[in-house]
């Protein structure tokens, strides 16, 4: 150092300084090796998955098909406009409120409320601002691409329901899967995430993991605001699995019209193939069109007639044919006939029980609505006397009618593929409520539950699957729609990564039929009781066809005490049925809520049901009626 | 002052140290442009470097003992540039109006500028004082005429740029003889007062949020908002630990940089790019050539002919040691978030021009290290 050797050091503070330098220098030095060396491919790692995103291509679902391959529901192709809120994020929202809504045509509130929303949503996510675009919209969005980034026309297969409220409640609808679903175990376990769309209601519901597809991807590489700059690869997705029901759409159509040409134009009409259990028809009335749903819950719109459909008093979205609760009346005379047979109860030789107009217990008589002398089982079914029924119930006891609920399964669901089916309500049920608030079973709740009324509620499909049963003297099929799924063809190379592999078609899986074990002469005169009903001077001799013998019972369920209430809660009207009563091809029951007398109303409708399968199976009338 | 180059001047001029300045900037240049290729930056600094090269030229074949005896001058127009700032005439970029527009030259920052004609200020006053121990009055004149510029900058406000001040002031103290327990005194100080203030100021509101996140983002990294303060460092981290041995060779399309995840590329986060795109090999290399620049320049001081020479010199040193520890500790995520360019690599005409004409001055008092 050549000045200042004299003083202060300053060789060595120089020195100090320059220690300090190197030191620091030194420090960055250990920092690069831990951050570049140490845990550079966790950083290569974390800089990949912040530039590479995976972009779902959703799958279309698989389309449903009636029995003769008419088209119930498809998926078609729509665009939406959807907003992403990166970009969003360094924007005065309100500056884009009057561009966006003159440009696609929007109300200036619901624009509004979309950016509103969309800031709250976290980063990366889109919004549908506009559904089922126009080429026009599409358009605008495309010239602006410049001036609104945020803005982006993305393809959306959207379920459709070419038949709107036909058979709405069978096939259901589909939706966005719920924030509550996606913390249930059994979607967690599956990979749902938020925004998929699920199955709701219906065989949507019931069969949606078939008819759901695979999605495939776009695996892009996006900037820090999301947007997208090139596609490295392309996975298509795999469509799901087509669906062929047993419905037969002619029937389901005379149905539905019987429904709603009817007095309340609320019930329900069912139609079964007793030898199988194959559900030809499934009509319930009030109904909804599913498309509200699959379109709706995104515009301000869509969601009052949602809110419209939940509210209203004639509960369009509940399905009367499984949900539905009902007292039976009358019509459950019949598989009570058959169990009291099988108990021996009665005999075919000796089946005759007096009417007596109406029976006493204790001090209170309850009334038959005829004097019907001391008939025989089948001239009893044919008349429908309840004093017969009294003493039947009596002999039975409330244990015979218990035995009865389980031998025809109204202690239970009857199995139909599709969801939130209803128990029906019995004595069974009922009888631990009834000791321990009454003490006792007392003889006229016997007497009541005889005729299908007070602790006898049942769900218009269990009360189908005993009819049927009966027909097939006997056998007793699980109801279902499932007809088969068609095989889907596989995806990809097979041991890529991304190979999705083929999906096999399947029928429906027969179980073995449960049976309900009567002598046959036994079932003859259950079934000549029915046939009477209809073809014997019986309460239903009105809808008696030249062509095609039916054999069935009407039921008149009393909703308030006889007498008291005739306006809008007039008795249920119920028919119950199947057809040729001696060898059945198919069996109807029908249901026409707070109409009165069952051979009036619900006659009707089975019988227009019974012409249209008629006149699409035409066949020799002497094949069908009895020798 | 008109440069007479004599012979001497040529042989006796430092053309390592010029070469190294030079290839680090060069360097530079091309990180910028890895930085946004698509944009113009690297460009500009190319003529930047250009222009400051030609200031450097001339102030290095100047002699500096001139220079600094008209220190004055120079320190008074630089509080005039700095206070212009503060008037409309100043340019308001990203909140702070660090810029000052005139005609002819265009806009530039004078806190950078402003740093030379200080350290030329502060020589020349400490550089006149016999070899004794620093008294209190020095003390007070040198932070005087030291608070002159930083108080105005600080009114920007540019805390960052006002921070690169404090090392020059640090190491005319410590070079003019302050007492060595002066020194421990305030670094114990600092020990306690730091913490102190931080917690203080948390508690009563007067660090601000955004303050505090800066800081947070280096203690604890997953506390903070990962899109708000907390995001620069650890986009910069990323960035950095990305490039591993070597870097991403050539792959700049998927850079950190032009996917913009990494923010400022071509100016504060400068040396991400650079670990990005050179990895390890690249970052130490440039380390180390830093090292040898301040090595030079150091050795430089040791042989000045004056102590005014040796201070300027020095203070350059340490304000260069500062800018390149701050700038790079931010970049790997070890300081906080404060904008400092990174010494001949950060783009910006203003920088690198006072960068260049600092390390003029170096030359130049190497020049004259033979007393005549």
């Amino acid at each position: 150092m050549k000045i200042g050797d004299q003083i202060q050091n300053l060789g060595m503070r120089v020195g100090a300084i320059q220690v300090i330098a190197f030191v620091l220098l030194a420090v960055l030095g250990a920092r690069l090796y831990y951050l570049q060396i140490v845990r550079g491919e966790y950083f290569s790692e974390r800089a990949e998955n912040q530039r590479v995103r995976l972009i779902p291509i959703p799958a279309p679902r698989g389309a449903i098909f009636d029995r003769n391959g008419k088209l119930l529901v498809d998926s078609r192709p729509t665009y939406n406009v959807v907003l992403s809120n990166e970009p969003l994020k360094s924007i005065n929202v309100i500056d884009r409120v009057d561009d966006y809504s003159h440009g696609l045509n929007l109300d200036r509130q619901f624009v509004v409320e979309r950016l509103n929303l969309i800031k709250k949503q976290n980063d990366f996510e889109t919004m549908v601002l506009k559904e089922n675009v126009a080429m026009q919209d599409i358009a605008w969005v495309e010239s602006h691409s410049l001036e609104f980034p945020e803005l982006r026309v993305e393809l959306q297969p959207q379920r459709f329901y070419p038949l709107g409220t036909t058979l709405a409640h069978v096939l259901g609808y589909v939706g966005e899967i719920s924030p509550k679903q996606l913390e249930e175990e059994t979607f967690k376990s599956r990979g749902f995430r938020p925004g998929d769309i699920i199955g709701k209601g219906g065989l949507e519901q019931y069969y949606d993991e078939f008819l759901r597809g695979k999605p495939g991807y776009r695996k892009v590489l996006v900037d820090s605001r999301g947007r997208v700059q090139t596609e490295l690869e392309v996975v298509a997705p795999q469509s799901g699995q087509d669906l062929v029901t047993t419905i037969d759409l002619d029937l389901q159509l005379e149905a539905e019209h019987q429904l709603a040409t009817s007095v309340t134009k609320r019930g329900t009409v069912i139609a079964m193939d007793p030898n199988n259990g194959e559900m030809l028809a499934m009509a319930s009335a009030p109904s909804f069109d599913p498309n509200i749903f699959v379109r709706g819950s995104s515009s301000p719109d869509g969601r009052r007639q949602i809110a419209a459909y939940w509210q209203d008093e004639k509960r369009p979205l509940y399905n009367r044919a499984i949900q539905g609760r009902y007292p039976p009346g009358s019509t459950w005379k019949i598989p009570e006939s058959a169990a009291a047979l099988q108990q021996g109860a009665i005999t075919v030789v000796h089946s005759n029980l007096a009417c007596g107009g109406g029976i006493k217990v204790g001090s209170k008589f309850t009334r038959c609505m005829g004097s019907h002398g001391s008939p025989a089982l089948p001239y009893a079914i044919t008349k429908s006397c309840d004093g017969y029924y009294y003493r039947l119930g009596l002999k039975m006891g409330v244990e015979g009618l218990i035995k009865m609920i389980e031998t025809f399964g109204f202690d239970r669901r009857s199995g139909i593929d599709l969801p939130n089916e209803k128990v029906p309500q019995t004595p069974k049920s009922w009888m631990p409520y009834i000791l321990k608030n009454e003490g006792k079973w007392s003889d006229i709740r016997t007497v009541y539950a005889s005729i299908g009324q007070d602790t006898v509620v049942v769900t218009p499909i269990s009360m189908l699957r005993a009819v049927a049963s009966v027909g097939m003297r006997g056998k007793e099929f699980i109801p279902h729609f499932l007809k088969q799924f068609k095989p889907v063809s596989a995806v990809g190379q097979e041991g890529d990564i991304n190979y999705i592999p083929a999906r096999a078609g399947f029928a429906y899986q027969h179980p073995e039929p449960k049976l309900i074990e009567l002598a046959p002469d036994q079932w003859d005169l259950v079934i000549k009781g029915m046939w009477g009903v209809v073809n014997g001077g019986g309460t239903a001799g009105s809808i008696k066809m030249a062509d095609l013998e039916i054999a069935g019972k009407t039921g008149t369920a009393q909703v308030a005490e006889v007498g008291k209430d005739v306006g809008a809660n007039k008795d249920h009207s119920w028919f119950v049925s199947f057809a040729p009563a001696y060898k059945p091809e198919i069996s109807v029951i029908a249901l026409i809520e707070n109409s009165g007398f069952g051979a009036s109303n619900a006659g009707p409708a089975a019988r227009g049901v019974y012409q249209a399968y008629l006149q699409k199976h035409p066949r020799a009338s002497e094949e069908r009626v009895a020798k | 002052m008109v440069a007479i180059i004599e012979k001497r001047d040529l042989r006796d001029f430092d053309w390592p140290t010029a070469l190294l300045a030079l290839t680090i900037s060069a360097f530079g240049v091309w990180q910028i442009h890895n930085a946004l290729p698509t944009e113009s930056y690297w460009s500009k600094q190319i003529l930047g470097i250009g222009i400051a090269l030609v200031a450097f030229l001339v102030v290095a074949f100047n002699d500096y003992r001139r220079i600094i005896d008209a220190a004055p001058v120079f320190y008074i127009a630089g509080l005039v540039m700095l206070f212009l700032v503060l008037t409309p005439l100043g340019v308001q970029v990203n909140g702070q109006k660090a810029w000052l527009k005139l005609p002819v030259v265009g806009q530039f920052q004078p806190s950078e500028f402003v740093k030379i004609p200080t350290v030329l200020m502060l020589a020349k006053y400490f550089g006149a004082r016999k070899a004794k121990s620093l008294s209190l009055r020095e003390m007070l004149i040198g932070g005087a005429i030291f608070a002159g510029p930083v108080s105005l900058i600080i009114l920007e406000p540019d805390a960052g740029q006002a921070i690169t001040y404090f090392p020059i002031l640090a190491a005319m103290f410590f070079l003019s003889g302050i007492k060595v327990r002066y020194v421990v005194l305030a670094v114990v100080a600092a020990a306690i007062f730091i913490p102190a203030a931080w917690h203080f100021g948390v508690k009563s509101g007067a660090i601000k949020r955004y303050q505090q996140e800066r800081i947070l983002a280096i203690t604890d990294p997953d506390s903070v908002d990962p899109r708000g303060y907390g995001y620069h460092t650890i986009q910069s981290t990323i960035t950095v630990g990305k490039g591993g041995l070597t870097g991403i060779k050539g792959e700049t399309e998927t850079s950190q940089s032009v996917l913009k995840f990494l923010p400022e590329p071509h100016t504060d986060f400068i040396f991400a790019v650079t670990a990005e795109n050179t990895g390890f090999i690249g970052c130490v290399s440039l380390l180390l050539a830093y090292a040898l620049l301040l090595s030079r320049m150091i050795a430089g001081a040791r042989e000045a002919s004056d102590r005014a020479g040796m201070l300027v010199i020095m203070a350059i040193v340490c304000g260069m040691v500062f800018q390149i520890f701050m700038n790079v500790g931010m970049a790997l995520g070890v300081l906080p978030v404060i904008g400092v360019p990174l010494p001949l690599m950060s783009a910006g005409l203003s920088a690198i021009l006072s960068t260049f004409v600092a390390i003029g001055f170096v030359i130049s008092v190497k020049l004259r290290r033979f007393v005549n």
